[in-house]
């Protein structure tokens, strides 16, 4: 698994035009959160945002099918961005990412506060988790049956992050434009310096 | 003048009681002085402890209390309570694999990634994604990338080494990335991933790539004469190489590096011999000959006195452990312990079946599926305790308990109550641990053979062969049908159907292969699709129950000939399963048997058989007693 976190990718979410309803049964939606990329940069865990959008991206890839990148602003929930993202998605399938890091695999014909994956503790997100999330994402487009990425738990997750998970989301809640749509978005990934391949 | 009084009691109220490995079963008739039987009512239960213990009571006065109250009789009314004497066999399963495959120096990867990258076939030098900046121009390389390299670095690194025309032919890599690389390049090469000890592939050896197109397989590298060609070889490499060829046949992607004593082997495991006694003989079979030649030699030492396994080997342990696992099982409290020399093995049924094993030396977690020889085996037992579940159930209930015949011949007697069924007539008692064959002459001569292996064993092979790794879903598997979920608001079953429904399925059953229990739809965690698992599952029921209907029946036919039949009735749990009626009937079709699954008393199906038929057999005797009364 390529997991080399690479500090000096960047992103920035290039506007492209409102987010429409997909036609084509082989793309999966990515929804990103108001403050991903924008107001924040990394997750909970520091793993930036450009690694985070390019290993879900990698994972899709990897499995053949297309990806589409939009951006929600009304809500910081969950469950709506991820669900908003399906509806709009040609195959059903969508991946919603908080900018902390909390994400799930959401599909059209499940009620809202249902899932097909969720990956609740944001601290425990990795690159290499990203990639396979993207992955199986992929694959239920494609009406495989995936094995649910392995969900890691941590009893401490709780205590040690929970008052920066708060913060972080009051933040994220604050970066809501109530009554904005959705937008598709380009990702563009820079690079600050560059680097030899060891 | 009779043995009935006229005057208090015109009918007897009788309860005939089934005590059955998984059910216990009773059947509540009233019969008359003449020996008339009127059928009152059914019931059915679990069987409370291991049969033929005293654990049963339990179980069976649940069943008699069951039936009463249907009919609305009071337990005081109960005449004669009737049990089964219990077969007398108990069996046991255990499997032994035996063949391996092994893989040396890291020659070959042949795991078949989901996603492999490019098309074609390339040849050349291994070599490191970081050395290839210092690769001088001219040569075809492979390129062997490291876990932890990023797919936009590795594409840039193979294309800025092209650019300087370095000849880069093909890639392999650790991680999950070969389609992300291969869109990545100027030049699409072959690209194989997820080969997790990518650090042990010889560097600096020729090596030869393959990628076949999606939904295709691999033609060069799984064809001995193909490699020859790639690799320059001479016959006698080629005869050592042809292991290779073998193992990646089916394959969509494969590596295969030459190094100078590399091979890939296909070991068979001694595993012993099975030593069979019996009809005067004694013969000895290699279990790694297969189920064919082990139950060839079965058959020529019918009937079978005892079985071993040499001393010291697999099938020695196995035959062992069989004994054991009995041993324990006839232990009664308060009686001295069974030696376990004095089990003998009575039948035994050798099923071949395989088993998903990680390959020895393999680079990427290559599974090859191994065989592997399933035996069952069944022991007589002498100690039932029959007796001591007849006293305590009529201390219970306030009414004489007697012990009936046995068991086969009252399930004959059972069957006979099926609409359209005439004497001569075999019944086939499809049950949990053996298959056991009756038949009934036109003169009333019954015959009964017991034979190993019947639903737990077809619950192992389907446990194993899906590496479920539990028994609970291999069950389930192996009882209810199977479908794909296609959307939430859809399923297409195993024929091809598609059903709709109007509430949307659970999550954790989208896109998977499902059983429908009637608990709703359970996914089968395996990533075979729904075409496979069905196959798995046909097969195991046909390899036990059509290999043991046709063994059984001959055992009983006269002359071994499945001609003389006339009729066979199937009974038992395994008789009310979907499929396994059918794939007997279509067996015994060509001997012009009418098979079919029996209905015990025109409203039972296969269950009850034994029960129903110790109260005919009970009513006949009275109705002896009736005409020739005793002086």
């Amino acid at each position: 698994m390529t997991t080399a976190t690479t500090p000096e990718r960047t992103l920035t979410l290039r506007e492209i035009g409102p987010a429409g309803r997909g036609t084509r049964p082989d793309e999966v939606v990515i929804a990103v959160s108001p403050a991903f990329a924008g107001h924040f940069t990394k997750t909970i865990v520091d793993v930036p945002h450009a690694e985070v959008l390019r290993q879900v991206l990698a994972g899709i890839e990897e499995q053949g099918v297309t990806a589409r990148v939009i951006q929600v602003f009304d809500t910081a929930d969950l469950a709506a961005i991820s669900h908003g993202g399906a509806k709009l998605s040609g195959s059903g399938i969508a991946v919603g990412i908080l900018s902390r890091g909390t994400t799930m695999i959401h599909q059209k014909d499940l009620p809202r506060l249902s899932n097909l994956e969720l990956f609740p503790q944001s601290p425990l997100l990795d690159p290499a988790v990203f990639r396979m999330i993207g992955s199986n994402a992929a694959q239920y487009a494609k009406g495989e049956s995936p094995q649910p990425v392995p969900t890691r738990n941590d009893q401490m997750a709780r205590p040690r992050w929970q008052a920066k998970a708060a913060l972080l989301h009051l933040k994220e809640f604050e970066c809501i434009q109530a009554g904005r749509p959705a937008v598709e978005v380009e990702p563009v990934f820079g690079r600050v310096g560059s680097r030899r391949l060891g | 003048m009779t043995t009935v009084d006229p005057g208090r009691s015109p009918a007897r109220l009788v309860v005939g009681v089934d005590i059955g490995n998984s059910t216990t079963e009773a059947c509540l008739a009233s019969i008359g002085p003449d020996g008339s039987i009127t059928y009152l009512a059914t019931d059915l239960t679990r069987t409370t402890g291991v049969k033929g213990t005293p654990d049963n009571t339990a179980g069976a006065l649940t069943a008699v209390r069951g039936a009463l109250e249907r009919a609305g009789r009071r337990v005081g009314e109960v005449h004669t309570v009737l049990l089964n004497e219990a077969t007398p066999v108990i069996s046991g399963l255990a499997m032994e694999t035996i063949t391996e495959t092994i893989i040396t120096e890291s020659t070959m990867i042949g795991h078949n990634p989901a996603t492999p990258g490019g098309e074609g076939l390339g040849v050349g030098t291994t070599v490191p994604v970081g050395a290839l900046p210092e690769q001088a121009p001219g040569q075809p390389v492979v390129c062997v990338v490291p876990a932890g390299a990023d797919f936009d670095d590795v594409a840039a690194a193979v294309n800025a080494a092209v650019r300087r025309g370095v000849d880069v032919v093909a890639a392999v890599l650790a991680g999950d990335d070969a389609v992300l690389v291969t869109n990545r390049l100027d030049r699409p090469i072959p690209v194989v991933d997820e080969v997790a000890a990518v650090e042990r592939v010889p560097l600096g050896m020729l090596a030869a790539v393959e990628v076949a197109a999606p939904g295709r397989t691999i033609r060069t590298l799984s064809n001995s004469y193909g490699l020859a060609t790639v690799f320059e070889l001479d016959p006698a490499q080629t005869r050592q190489v042809s292991p290779v060829a073998r193992a990646l046949t089916g394959n969509r992607s494969a590596v295969v590096v030459r190094t100078p004593t590399g091979d890939v082997t296909d070991r068979r495991i001694p595993v012993g011999e099975l030593v069979l006694r019996g009809a005067g003989k004694t013969l000895r079979v290699d279990v790694d000959a297969g189920a064919e030649a082990i139950m060839d030699t079965v058959a020529r030492v019918q009937p079978l006195d005892d079985a071993h396994g040499e001393p010291g080997t697999h099938v020695g342990g196995m035959l062992a452990q069989v004994r054991d696992t009995m041993a324990d099982v006839m232990d009664v409290a308060g009686q001295p312990d069974v030696p376990v020399s004095e089990i003998a093995i009575r039948d035994v049924l050798a099923v071949d079946t395989f088993v998903p094993a990680e390959v020895r030396g393999g680079l990427a977690g290559e599974v090859a599926l191994e065989n592997a020889v399933a035996l069952a085996a069944m022991v007589r037992t002498s100690r039932s305790r029959m007796q001591l579940v007849a006293d305590l159930v009529s201390e219970q209930l306030g009414a004489a308990a007697e012990i009936g015949g046995v068991e086969g011949e009252m399930a004959v007697g059972g069957a006979l109550t099926t609409p359209g069924v005439d004497r001569p007539v075999a019944v086939l008692d499809l049950g949990g641990g053996s298959t056991d064959a009756a038949l009934l002459t036109r003169e009333g001569e019954c015959t009964a053979v017991h034979v190993a292996g019947a639903g737990e064993l077809v619950t192992k092979l389907i446990d194993s062969e899906l590496a479920l790794d539990d028994r609970e879903t291999a069950e389930s598997v192996k009882r209810f049908p199977l479908a794909k979920v296609e959307s939430f608001f859809h399923v297409r079953h195993e024929d091809g159907t598609v059903q709709f429904s109007d509430q949307p399925l659970p999550p954790h059953v989208f896109a998977r292969v499902v059983v429908l229990t009637p608990d709703g739809p359970a996914p089968v965690p395996t990533w075979h699709g729904l075409d496979h698992v069905r196959r798995v599952r046909r097969e195991a029921k046909r390899r036990v129950f059509v290999v043991n209907a046709l063994r059984a029946l001959r055992q009983v036919a006269p002359g071994a000939n499945l001609r003389a039949l006339d009729f066979v009735v199937l009974l038992g749990g395994s008789a009310l399963d979907f499929e396994i009626p059918d794939l007997i009937a279509d067996a015994l079709a060509p001997h012009g048997v009418v098979c079919g699954t029996g209905n015990v008393l025109g409203t039972e199906g296969p269950r009850n058989a034994v029960a129903s038929g110790l109260v005919r057999a009970h009513a006949a005797v009275l109705a002896e007693g009736a005409r020739c009364p005793a002086s």
